[in-house]
């Protein structure tokens, strides 16, 4: 391997005896250098990534002293952690301490005798950490998706890695040379066949509701709804956080972008929505038709201290696609409320959110028309 | 060099190493192997946003065991997260293992493929790329009568990549997709999926896109494609919540360059004169209108239209010669659609509302004195005119204040509607050179009066 381009951003785990241990202004390091051997790369946790390597020391008889330096590379100076791997009753870690300016530490390792010992050194290494990102193709009917997860590391750490093992959780791990200021991205799993159903979203509270009058065309946010579990061909593990991207077959032996999103992580039995984009097909139009109170109950000054309100709403929902599709629409009513009539049946998310989902079969215009008194106004 | 063509100053090039190269480190890539061509490409541009999928398939020569294949894209706008390889055929002899970018060159991307067989393999490789875009026009032209129309729908492709096309499948697509990241911003990065420390990448001054000093060297002919003897045809077909729009045929658009195709043509489409008074949306003047819609009895509705500007113009006299009438932006307009095209103000329709009339009255008092309720009384009159020579179709909106009124209608219009809570709508239907005028009084309540006052049905 060259040297050279390894020793730009080295490690030095160099030791002393207790021969060369007196105290001299200038230090004087690099008595041997002995060989890195298994190292392991925890990324786990996505916010901070875990080397865990092993290493030789020869130890003499009595007081060593260890010199470990980390120039060029971000390490956290307080995760470094010493682990006599054997003879741990042998040699015994003694002290810590740290040379003035320099990215460096010094133990003190006391021998019971001449000894070899394998140790681990541990540390919370930055500029190194992994992404992970899904590519799915969807089939041309959008009810399944052939997903694939791929692991991406990205090394600027300042270290490399020959034949490291990079764990991404507790089971899943892969042998690797990573180089410094390299990226390697490769496929975790392939899943095919995994079920997607297609959801439409229309919310009174955000989206608005005169498309016409806007200057944009607006859109009915899309999302694929996937499950992670058995029935989906998933469920063996969670999916982690990462951007996904979509693509659908187009029947032509090719296929084309349809969207991308970013995801949370997605513990096993739960699912995740990808929003894609918007459909501009569907199209509703609210109107707020009636507005008035009633029922006014008033104090002895005559001011009017509870109400009711009369109110209704009228929105029209037109399916301009060629396909049939199913509206969820989100409507808000504030407070305590009745409905007194509701041309669809509805269920409630939450005693102020009314869910309706709408069948609209090709070219469908429906109207919906929610006539409600809000109760016990002040 | 691809394809032995002088155009391809961006180079998107693979190189395949054998096997006996994989130890080799990646500065000593002058070992190449085999140089495939580009077989086939396929552009799928987007007009949401700044981003075209290419698909690209490719000759490779594989030997049995690892390959190590190299793909560079200096100079173009290629986002490398994207990239993606797939075998055309025998796909399970075939594995793709990784993909690493190597720190040594920038731009570079090396795929590892373990191959259980030897010889020649197509693969197909496809990643997003942007600086190639597309957008639609119209250009509109009006009977004499103004009582319909032709109506040419075009599309230009713009290729402003920093790669050249040739000979390419050209597919649009016509839908707003979710993107998270502008394409080109990721194609600028320093490392394809930046670094741990973004916030450091992100000073990193960014590679600025192809853009050579030098003029596009491209000869004319080889920017028009093969001429046939009928325009090409654009098939369309609706995938997910988007259109695809594919062009018939392959096309060239060298870098720099930019395309206009034919995209329909409807002759006779039936408009209806349009003119609209809504001062909360349009101000004190009226807005002309072309109205029509988007199905069969138009000559249209076999797709939706994709927004864009909109230039009308008249035919004047025998001889052909065009008045220009205006010019409009509009949205996506689906199958089956209403479409209004605004042409701007117009002072020829003239629509007058005058207050005839403003009274308050029925006050109630609270029991300090105070006012809790009264009614106001406008008495409004409105006068229309049109002064062109065509018949036309009139919209009056008028607004209200509260949301808790009764109108009296009388005089001379031809429907009236209550849109919502504040809003009615009158319609008139006026011959040219006519003059009508109608009138309504609203009473508007307000406090306790608002609160009595059963409203009457909506209309």
């Amino acid at each position: 391997m060259k040297k050279d381009l390894i020793e730009k951003a080295l490690l030095v785990t160099a030791f002393f005896s207790i021969v060369f241990a007196q105290p001299v202004l200038a230090r004087v390091k690099l008595v041997a250098l002995p060989e890195r051997g298994a190292a392991v790369i925890r990324m786990e946790n996505p916010r901070a990534t875990l080397i865990e390597e092993e290493r030789v020391l020869t130890l003499q008889k009595g007081i060593n002293k260890v010199d470990f330096s980390w120039k060029g590379v971000s390490i956290d100076e307080d995760s470094i952690r010493l682990k006599v791997l054997s003879h741990p009753y042998k040699a015994t870690l003694l002290a810590v301490s740290y040379p003035p300016d320099e990215d460096a530490l010094v133990w003190d390792i006391h021998s019971d005798g001449a000894l070899e010992v394998a140790v681990r050194i541990s540390y919370l290494l930055s500029d190194i950490d992994r992404l992970v990102k899904y590519r799915a193709m969807a089939d041309q009917n959008e009810t399944g998706i052939n997903l694939k997860g791929f692991l991406v590391i990205r090394n600027f750490s300042g270290e490399e890695f020959e034949k490291a093992l990079v764990f991404l959780d507790q089971e899943r791990a892969f042998a690797k040379n990573i180089r410094q200021n390299e990226t390697k991205q490769l496929l975790l799993f392939e899943k095919k066949e995994v079920p997607v159903q297609k959801v439409w979203t229309f919310d009174a509270g955000i989206h608005p509701w005169d498309p016409e009058s806007e200057n944009a065309a607006q859109g009915i946010p899309v999302v694929y709804r996937i499950s992670n579990d058995k029935l989906s061909n998933l469920g063996g593990f969670d999916l982690l956080a990462g951007k996904i991207r979509i693509f659908q077959k187009d029947g032509h032996g090719s296929g084309i972008f349809l969207g991308e999103d970013s995801i949370g992580r997605v513990p096993v039995g739960e699912r995740m929505d990808i929003y894609i984009g918007d459909s501009r097909d569907i199209v509703v139009t609210q109107r707020k038709m009636k507005e008035r109170r009633i029922n006014i109950r008033r104090n002895s000054k005559n001011r009017t201290v509870l109400y009711d309100t009369d109110e209704m709403i009228k929105a029209k929902i037109e399916n301009f696609k060629k396909q049939p599709a199913t509206l969820t629409m989100i409507q808000h009513i504030p407070g305590q409320w009745d409905m007194l009539n509701c041309s669809f049946e509805y269920n409630l998310r939450d005693a102020n959110t009314v869910e309706f989902r709408i069948d609209l079969p090709p070219g469908a215009k429906k109207e919906l028309i929610m006539h409600y008194n809000r109760r016990n106004v002040r | 060099m691809i394809g032995g063509t002088t155009m391809r100053h961006a180079l998107v090039c693979i190189l395949l190493f054998s096997a006996l190269f994989w130890n080799f480190p990646a500065l000593a890539k002058v070992d190449l192997v085999t140089l495939p061509q580009r077989d086939a490409v396929r552009l799928t541009i987007y007009n949401s946003s700044d981003l075209t999928l290419v698909r690209d398939t490719r000759a490779l020569t594989l030997r049995k065991g690892l390959n190590r294949l190299q793909f560079s894209w200096a100079n173009t706008l290629i986002d490398p997260t994207s990239l993606d390889m797939r075998p055309k055929r025998q796909a399970d002899q075939v594995e793709i293992l990784e993909i690493s970018f190597p720190a040594q060159g920038k731009n570079l991307g090396i795929w590892n493929v373990e191959s259980r067989v030897a010889g020649n393999l197509p693969v197909e490789i496809t990643y997003l790329t942007s600086g190639l875009s597309w957008r639609a026009f119209y250009v509109a032209t009006l009977g004499r009568d103004e009582k319909s129309m032709d109506l040419k729908g075009y599309i230009r492709v713009i290729n402003n990549s920093g790669e050249g096309y040739e000979d390419s499948e050209i597919r649009l697509i016509v839908g707003k997709i979710n993107l998270l990241d502008e394409i080109a911003t990721l194609a600028r990065r320093k490392f394809p999926y930046g670094t741990p420390m973004t916030f450091k990448a992100d000073r990193e001054p960014g590679r600025e896109p192809a853009r050579p000093a030098r003029l596009a060297k491209m000869k004319l002919e080889k920017a028009v494609s093969v001429l046939s003897e009928r325009p090409k045809e654009i098939k369309k077909e609706a995938l997910s919540e988007y259109f695809l729009y594919s062009i018939e045929g392959r096309e060239t658009i060298p870098d720099r360059w930019a395309k206009r195709l034919l995209s329909f043509e409807a002759t006779g489409v039936p408009v209806t004169n349009l003119y609209k008074y809504d001062p909360a949306r349009f101000g004190d003047k009226v807005t002309r209108f072309l109205s029509f819609k988007n199905d069969a009895e138009h000559r249209l509705g076999k797709t939706p239209i994709p927004g864009g500007t909109l230039k009308a113009y008249k035919k004047l006299g025998e001889e052909g010669y065009l008045t220009y009438e205006g010019g409009s932006k509009f949205k996506y307009i689906p199958v089956g659609e209403d479409i209004e095209l605004n042409l701007g103000s117009t002072s020829d329709l003239i629509v007058e509302p005058r207050l005839l009339s403003h009274e308050s009255s029925d006050y109630t008092f609270d029991k300090q004195g105070d006012i809790s309720g009264w009614r106001e009384i406008q008495k409004i009159e409105i006068e229309v005119k049109n002064t062109r020579p065509v018949p036309c179709q009139i919209e009056i909106t008028r607004n209200f204040s509260s949301g808790s009124w009764q109108i009296e209608k009388s005089g001379d219009f031809d429907s009236f509607e209550k849109l919502d809570l504040k809003r009615v709508r009158f319609k008139l239907d006026m011959k040219p050179g006519e003059k009508r005028t109608f009138s309504y009084v609203l009473t508007a309540f307000h406090g306790l009066q608002a609160d009595k006052r059963l409203m009457k049905s909506s209309g």
